[in-house]
């Protein structure tokens, strides 16, 4: 045994000490349920080499509900009321999809109008989505100021979706066959309804317009902050190919490069009568899933802007029987939700409710991608990454 | 989508198109080569979601079907291409008393955790899976919540709430019930 405090011994003692390799074990790590960043009640369990992140296991089901168990024990119009919960940060753009497989299945033409307030409710509900992205994921790396401005623009726009619909974040306000006529309207007469509040246009457009206005402004608050930048560029980079082995969607793969938007795809509501661009980004980092965001906001208000002015008149509703029975059928309809595919699976037997209904949501599949991304991540990036994703867990759990 | 869909056609002699989604049915024995194949011949690398239906008689939850039907579980996937415009499902059947089927993850990646939902709300067993565990629910939970025969305890303690809303409205005895907006 060689005594290292002996004075003789310190030099070989020093020298030996060098060359001794040092065993470190991993260390585990949770997160969540309850922390800030996850959005809700993620949980993940992540093993720490060091600053070094690997093998993380998210850890799911504190927010599960059980939705497609209970649609089937609820009528078509009951389920509405469910869905709004799915997403509650774009509550409304979770009802388009059910009510469109509802109506295709029972064959039913909607109204212009009601689809054009549709429309309209869609993007302010992506916009306000968008804000608290922006407010939240800048508080995530480190900026404490923006959210402050992000919660104030939002209010903006739940106040308009509130005078419509009479719900903030729940608006339960699609009808199979059109829209319910506006909380803000005056009486209602079957020969007269007034189906938008007093107003809403001149509202609407000064609210757009500070919505583009602060799109600018968060590009100059954020974007152009030196520590914002080297925290999220090059940082998580997600390929193509890895997104959509994986159904990874929205804003998320365009980030990645790919033009895949479903507003333009596909019919569920008219966005082909409108003029706007498809944000996408080239290097799928943190930074371009941020950028295609905020540029996204401004293309959302954009499309409510033109809706506005062309606005056609007509019923809100569409001539649909009293007891809602959808034929034997099955669909499946999808949509651009604010954070990628939302769609719904409906099997129909022909009675008052579906027989199975399968709920696709975006954050399920964009988070799945988490193992995949962290691996080998700093852990300072942790929370940058997967704040990037901007997934709610009502969204991931159903 | 015509012509995509003529294509598919040539390959799969009974898929239909309806409501602009291609369907094809397919024996489970078949399900990894469908899946490669449509995957590497027909650019469907976009994979969406899995999920099964459970169709049986006796069902202790909703409605039972109205024609019966031979109990087995559906498996269905729903592919699709980047640009969206083609949009398919494959759906296959197993039987109830060997839920057995192969994992998808060596085609599609993504399918884990949607094969881990399947497993424990329907109680499919995906062969070759490397983490067959639960997903959301907790350890210990027994059954699976999903089947048609799985009761929902509220409903045993309370009725349908629906049935009060739509039980004895005038309109539904008659055969033209349209009334407007």
């Amino acid at each position: 045994m060689v005594n290292a405090l002996d004075p003789q011994n310190m030099n070989s003692f020093s020298e030996a000490s060098v060359s001794v390799e040092i065993e470190t074990e991993d260390m585990t790590l949770n997160i969540g349920p309850q922390h800030p960043s996850t959005h809700g009640v993620l949980r993940l369990v992540a093993k720490v080499d060091g600053e070094k992140v690997h093998d993380v296991k998210p850890v799911l089901g504190y927010m599960h509900r059980g939705y497609e168990k209970l649609a089937e024990v609820r009528s078509y119009p009951q389920i509405t009321t469910l869905v709004n919960r799915i997403d509650w940060v774009a509550g409304f753009s979770n009802e388009i999809p059910f009510i469109a497989g509802a109506e295709r299945l029972m064959e039913i033409e909607v109204p212009e109008r009601a689809k054009h307030i549709r429309l309209i409710l869609t993007e302010m509900a992506r916009i306000s989505s968008h804000f608290v992205f922006n407010g939240a994921y800048a508080l995530e790396v480190g900026a404490l100021t923006p959210i402050f401005y992000a919660m104030e623009d939002r209010e903006r726009v739940l106040d308009l979706i509130e005078s419509v619909t009479g719900g903030r974040f729940h608006p339960n306000f699609n009808r199979i066959g059109g829209v319910k006529p506006a909380a803000g309207a005056g009486p209602t007469s079957k020969k007269n309804i007034q189906d938008l509040p007093a107003g809403f246009y001149r509202d609407t457009k000064v609210a757009m317009e500070k919505v583009i206005q602060a799109a600018d402004q968060f590009q100059n608050l954020i974007g152009g902050n030196e520590v914002f930048k080297k925290r999220t560029k090059n940082v998580g980079v997600l390929t193509a190919e890895t997104a959509e082995a994986y159904g990874v969607s929205g804003p998320i793969l365009r980030a990645s490069g790919v033009k895949s938007d479903l507003r333009t795809q596909t019919d569920y509501l008219p966005y082909d009568q409108f003029d706007y661009d498809i944000p996408v980004g080239e290097n799928g980092d943190c930074y371009d899933r941020w950028d295609v965001r905020v540029k996204e906001m401004v293309e959302s208000a954009k499309i409510v802007l033109q809706a506005i002015d062309s606005m056609p008149s007509g019923p809100l509703q569409a001539k649909v029987p009293k007891v809602i029975k959808v034929p034997q059928g099955r669909t499946y309809v999808r949509a651009e939700n604010p954070k990628g595919e939302m769609g719904y699976y409906i099997v129909s037997d022909g009675g008052l409710g579906p027989y199975r209904l399968k709920v696709r949501t975006a954050s399920f599949s964009n988070v799945s991608i988490l193992p995949i991304m962290l691996e080998g991540a700093l852990l300072p990036d942790l929370i940058a990454i997967m704040g990037s994703l901007d997934f709610v867990l009502g969204d991931v759990d159903r | 989508m015509e012509e995509f869909f003529n294509n598919i056609k040539e390959s799969f002699k009974e898929a239909t198109l309806e409501f602009e989604t291609i369907n094809i049915k397919i024996d489970s024995t078949e399900w990894i080569d469908v899946h490669k194949k449509l995957r590497d011949e027909f650019n469907l690398k976009f994979f969406s979601w899995l999920s099964a239906i459970d169709w049986d008689n006796e069902v202790s939850v909703g409605e039972a079907p109205k024609e019966s039907v031979s109990p087995s579980f559906e498996i269905i996937t729903c592919l699709s291409d980047l640009d969206n415009t083609n949009l398919v499902t494959v759906s296959t059947s197993i039987s109830k008393s060997e839920p057995n089927i192969n994992s998808l993850i060596d085609v599609y990646a993504g399918a884990n955790w949607h094969e881990r939902e399947a497993y424990e709300m329907f109680g499919i067993n995906f062969e070759n899976h490397p983490n067959l565990e639960k997903l959301y629910l907790p350890d210990g939970y027994e059954g699976n919540p999903m089947l048609k025969s799985f009761e929902l305890i509220s409903r045993e303690v309370k009725p349908w709430p629906g049935d009060v809303d739509v039980e004895g409205m005038p309109e539904e005895s008659e055969s033209d019930g349209s009334v407007d907006g």
